[in-house]
């Protein structure tokens, strides 16, 4: 059973659930979704109109989602989305900021960009563009991304075919070259863990001792720190009395705002 | 990785929601300390 298979017999559900999970942020291959749809359709397995529909309704639904949730949970969905950036902080920045030069005209080409494709629809509710012109400019970029994947399974059907049985008869290859591929991941997070273990034992202390200190003659001593990835980008935002921010992802950048002379206490929500 | 670089480190229990639950003072995030998004209105 492969993909093309599946899609004779379900291709509508396929297409319509894959697409919508791709457009909510979930790592599916949709365009092969719409390639092997693509090629479903040249064998006359399943109906052009209707695929286009499912598609385009999937993936107009899941960016809605996205953009009412990019408004209203703004930096938090940001930064979950961004999260397998190195720098999640500018992750958001630089992808907000490239959006908005390119302009609005951007979600119409966004699903064929790689990392602007998530970002995109919660980007674009959480810098309050209207709906209705994202709703407009989506069911462009929609119809574009799903007209374009359709036609390309649609016109190479036999070569996909021909790569399927390729795939098929190398079956024990593959496999072997997953598993070492697997073996080798697992090696190295384990190293990275045994690595940074020793590091992870921070001491932790509570508020009424912190409050002691500070309360004493000690209190010169003591630096408080802010390590919040996003609790400095809403209005009325409330802090630590005295405490400062630091980047928790430039820590190499923000090392020289701290003191070796005094004691560290870093906090978050 | 503050540990590695030689600095003294701790960690709050409970975080900011924990100071103030204990009454402990907090303060506004200073205007130019905000980082703000661009927006399209």
């Amino acid at each position: 059973m492969n993909l093309f298979s599946l899609m004779a017999r379900h291709g509508y559900a396929l297409t319509f659930g894959l697409l919508l999970a791709e457009a909510i942020g979930l790592p599916f291959p949709a365009a092969i979704a719409l390639v092997a749809a693509g090629a479903a359709i040249a064998a006359h397995t399943l109906w052009g109109p209707y695929v286009l529909l499912a598609a385009v309704t999937a993936l107009l639904l899941g960016d809605t989602v996205q953009f009412w949730l990019g408004r209203y949970m703004g930096w938090l969905l940001l930064g979950f989305l961004c999260r397998v950036s190195i720098n999640p902080e500018t992750c958001i920045l630089r992808s907000a900021e490239s959006f908005y030069k390119r302009g609005k005209v951007t979600l119409v080409i966004a699903k064929f960009i790689p990392g602007v494709n998530t970002m995109a629809a919660p980007l674009a509710g959480s810098m309050k563009m209207r709906f209705w012109q994202f709703l407009r400019l989506d069911f462009a970029g929609a119809l574009m991304y799903s007209l374009t994947y359709l036609v390309v399974g649609f016109l190479s059907r036999d070569f996909l075919k021909a790569i399927l049985r390729g795939f098929h008869a190398a079956g024990r290859a593959m496999e072997a070259v997953i598993i070492c591929a697997l073996v080798v991941y697992a090696i190295y997070r384990i190293v990275q863990y045994r690595k940074y273990r020793m590091y992870r034992v921070v001491p932790r202390v509570q508020v009424q001792e912190l409050a002691a200190r500070l309360a004493s003659e000690e209190a010169g001593r003591v630096q408080i720190v802010d390590v919040r990835s996003h609790g400095y980008y809403d209005p009325g935002a409330a802090r630590i009395k005295n405490s400062i921010r630091i980047e928790p992802n430039n820590l190499e950048e923000e090392l020289k705002h701290l003191s070796k002379d005094k004691d560290i206490y870093l906090y978050c929500t | 990785m503050l540990r590695e670089k030689g600095f003294s480190t701790f960690v709050i229990v409970g975080g900011l929601t924990a100071w103030r639950k204990a009454g402990e003072p907090v303060e506004s995030v200073p205007e130019n300390d905000l980082v703000k998004l661009p927006t399209f209105s």
